[in-house]
């Protein structure tokens, strides 16, 4: 009987807490994965039920079953087609009515039915009393089962309440709803003619079918014209025709009232509510939260704090990160290589220089993804999120945005990658899209080496102005590229509508918060790796590989005379309307894919020469216990500079305003990072003009995201995306890099 | 005799019963999705810091919509 499976769906409406009981029902044996060709996550997990290996599916939350979104049509599909033995719908029991409404259409489904009233300790609070019984009744003794998701009271109640339904045969919910004379007669009618079509029972229940016709619903009306049934189609809207005339309105409006008016009635019979219209804390803290004054300051404030967890507080971890990586872990695998008597082959250098370096490049995302996804939890479990996008909708509507694209695009500052994961807040696919999209040319802090180095060669103490030049370029590109793609290919793309629940307050759970920052931040490492990896070791091949005989052997060969200098050569000429035509700058370049701050490591590696081997032939290295000791204490270093950082965004903060300049705590002595720039400031000197230092520094800006960022973006939107966003990327920055070269040449502004 | 209004030119704090959802397909269809169908009565609560989107009290929750959406909205004042 272990070979029997079981398959349980979850449905529900978004934050009813579907994914909590989820979690508590499979605990670790889940896969998070994709919907098949669409970027709604699915879940799946297994459970031991009775003796039988249960599967259960949490479909995407939805208010309703229409196919007007994706994540609809999704839950919609999955139980008319792979037939669930039982949908678990759980459900708000503090916001019992609009929550019930979504039932009604699983009731219509005629699929055996489990009603979950989650969140019954809110309920409570607000003095909603439920009675389970009389509300099973109602519902066509669809058995209904109390829980607390988040405390996991009530659980073993619903995996009882499953077995039993199982082991009595599942049978759908002995209710119908009544749709009111006029409606069901035409039904009825409809029905028989439904029924005598043996090729439509695999698209649902015969009524549940004629319902959908009434409605004019778009998917089974295009399902029932592939089966050649034209005639059903006709004198379906030849009834919606009449339905209309008669009562005034179309069957679709009366059919959704009907809904409603069961919902009502069901409610009104099985739940008390206290008389009087009680204020409750979460009201309050909305009136502040969205003041008329204090809304705005108080969003900036939050994204500001986002941005700075991403940005700053996670450095301290993320170079602890880089430095195990490329220090103690890059020494070990050293040691072991010499063991086995690979010292200096070039087996060495592609394991250090290829794939532990690229194994690093992922690695260094977790910290700062960790920090976002904490952030984002928080933000979206305490309510914030929605109350954050009512605040902003106005003003990035203008840009044809939507108000929970700002975030993403805020810490794009920060980052491109976390950008690309923070537009999984937002509803609609296009606009999830278009703002991971445009969030790359928000200037991360990746660049901005490039730009100090750059700034401090050319323009010594107005550095400055050109590294704010830079970002309001960056900033003006985004906002010209959302207009134009909202004008363009968005242009017969529905509106999206703003219709946004503001769910209450809550506090987050930290269990919550744990597995959904786990999740998120897995889900990236497992997918990064292999693209970066690959990359990392292209690279490498290239650079390892002499293009001509005598000038060197494999794995040991000055950079122009490796194919990667040939590849540089060939590019090069493109640049030159540019004012960059040298191999030396398209090669940097080139590395600038595995990162952006590679380029300045590569520039100085080009024109000045290599000496960055990571630990020469005869140094003194470190003993395991010592390395395992200066892991730690790096680590616990790293944690007070955590601390510091996270302190430190109250000076930052008001430092920004002019006239106030806040000394920053620092808890460690600061270890001064020697980097002398001196010889690689002349040799750029040398091989730029000023404008053309401005150009290549325009075209390092709007050039393609680094390679982890655009893993990013087909981990979340699919190759193709993946390909546009490059192939957009390097048009838009070579355009820009070419025009600020030309119009500056022609103006004759820094051509010396 | 009430006379007709539109749901956003409801005053915050004041309700009104909704008699007609104009508008069409996908959005008509969220807003009755939703709840807002003939007969709920629907309070204004407030206005977004810029005026726009609007928040209403409907069925024990609290809803946001834009103000070109509420205007397909008709409801009779309480
Ligand atoms: N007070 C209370 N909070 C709960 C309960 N169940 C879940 N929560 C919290 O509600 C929030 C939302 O829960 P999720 O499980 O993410 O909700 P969901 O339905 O999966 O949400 P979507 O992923 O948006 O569809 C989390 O912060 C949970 O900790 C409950 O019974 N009572």
């Amino acid at each position: 009987m272990a070979a029997q499976t079981l398959t349980i769906a979850l449905a529900g409406n978004p934050n009813v807490g579907k994914s909590t009981l989820f979690n508590a029902l499979t605990g670790s044996r889940q896969h998070v994965g994709n919907w098949p060709g669409k970027t709604v996550e699915k879940k799946e997990g297994f459970f031991q039920l009775g003796g039988w290996n249960t599967q259960v599916v949490d479909l995407p939350g939805t208010y309703s079953l229409a196919a007007f979104s994706v994540e609809e049509r999704i839950a919609r599909d999955y139980v008319i087609q792979e037939h669930p033995d039982v949908v678990v719908a759980v459900v708000d029991a503090s916001n019992l009515e609009r929550n019930l409404y979504l039932v009604t259409q699983f009731i219509e489904l005629e699929m055996p039915l489990i009603l979950v009233l989650n969140m019954s300790d809110m309920a409570h609070n607000r003095g909603i009393r439920i009675d389970p019984k009389q509300l099973s009744v109602a519902l066509g003794g669809t058995p209904v089962v109390e829980t607390v998701g988040s405390r996991g009271t009530g659980l073993e109640a619903l995996k009882a309440t499953l077995e039993r339904v199982i082991k009595q045969g599942q049978s759908a919910p002995a209710v119908q709803l009544d749709y009111g004379e006029e409606l069901e007669a035409e039904l009825s009618k409809l029905e028989a003619e439904i029924a005598s079509v043996g090729a439509l029972a695999e698209q649902g229940k015969p009524r549940w079918l004629a319902l959908k016709l009434l409605e004019n619903d778009a998917e089974v009306v295009a399902a029932v014209r592939k089966m050649g049934c034209s005639s059903l189609l006709d004198a379906a809207s030849e009834m919606i025709d009449r339905i209309t005339e008669s009562s005034g309105e179309d069957p679709e409006t009366l059919i959704t009232s009907a809904r409603y008016s069961f919902v009502a009635r069901t409610v009104s019979g099985a739940v008390t509510r206290p008389e009087t219209f009680m204020r409750t804390r979460s009201d309050r803290v909305d009136s502040i939260v969205t003041h008329k004054i204090w809304g705005l300051p108080i969003f900036l404030a939050m994204m500001w704090l986002v941005f700075q967890l991403t940005a700053n507080v996670s450095a301290p971890y993320l170079d602890w990160t880089d430095s195990l990586i490329n220090g103690p872990l890059a020494r070990g695998i050293q040691a072991l290589l010499m063991l086995f008597g690979l010292h200096g082959t070039w087996v060495e250098s592609l394991v250090i220089d290829g794939i532990v370096a690229g194994v690093g490049g992922v690695l260094v995302f977790v910290p700062v993804l960790l920090f976002l996804y904490t952030a984002i939890a928080v933000l979206e479990d305490s309510g914030y999120m929605a109350r954050a996008a009512f605040v902003m909708d106005r003003l990035m509507r203008s840009i044809g945005l939507n108000g929970k694209s700002f975030l993403p695009l805020l810490i794009g500052f920060g980052c491109t990658v976390p950008a690309v994961y923070a537009t999984r807040t937002l509803e609609h696919e296009n606009d999830r899209k278009l703002t991971a999209f445009i969030a790359t040319f928000m200037s991360c802090g990746a660049r901005l080496p490039v730009y100090a180095i750059f700034g401090a060669a050319f323009f010594g103490a107005a550095a400055g102005n050109l590294v704010f030049s830079l970002y309001i370029l960056g900033i003006l590109i985004a906002l010209a590229t959302g207009i134009v793609a909202k004008r363009t290919i968005y242009r017969n793309a529905p509106p999206q509508p703003f219709v946004l629940e503001l769910p209450p307050y809550r506090m987050p759970t930290p269990r919550n918060l744990v597995t959904h920052v786990w999740e998120r931040t897995s889900g990236f490492v497992r997918k990064a790796a292999t693209v970066i990896l690959s990359c990392s070791i292209a690279i490498w091949l290239l650079m390892a590989i002499p293009t001509h005989a005598g000038v060197g052997e494999f794995n040991a060969v000055a950079p122009e005379d490796s194919l990667f200098g040939t590849v540089s050569q060939v590019i090069a000429p493109v640049f030159a309307p540019a004012g960059f035509g040298n191999w030396q700058s398209a090669g940097s370049l080139l590395t600038g894919f595995l990162a952006k701050e590679v380029i300045i490591g590569s520039m100085s590696q080009i024109y000045v020469g290599g000496s960055e081997a990571i630990a020469s032939e005869d140094e003194n290295l470190p003993t395991l216990g010592e390395e395992i000791s200066g892991i730690v204490t790096s680590f616990a270093q790293a944690t007070v500079l955590t601390a510091q950082e996270f302190i430190n965004i109250i000076p930052r903060t008001i430092n920004l305003i002019p006239v106030f300049s806040v000394p920053e705590a620092q808890f460690l002595p600061a270890t001064e990072e020697e980097e002398d720039t001196g010889p690689l400031s002349q040799a750029l000197m040398n091989s730029f003009t000023p404008l053309a230092a401005v150009a290549f520094n325009v075209f390092v800006l709007l050039y393609v995201p680094c390679m982890a960022a655009t893993t990013a973006m087909r981990h979340e939107f699919g190759t193709r995306m993946m390909a546009y966003q490059l192939a957009y990327t390097i048009v838009i920055a070579w355009v820009a890099a070419v025009l600020v070269y030309q119009i500056g040449s022609l103006l004759g502004i820094g051509t010396a | 005799m009430s006379s007709t209004y539109t749901l956003d030119q409801l005053l915050p704090g004041q309700s009104g019963r909704v008699t007609r959802v104009g508008g069409e397909g996908a959005l008509r269809r969220r807003l009755m999705d939703m709840g807002l169908v003939a007969g709920v009565d629907v309070m204004l609560l407030k206005r977004a810091p810029l005026g726009d989107p609007l928040e209403y009290k409907l069925r024990g929750y609290h809803l946001s919509l834009r103000k070109s959406e509420a205007q397909t909205i008709q409801v009779d004042l309480q």
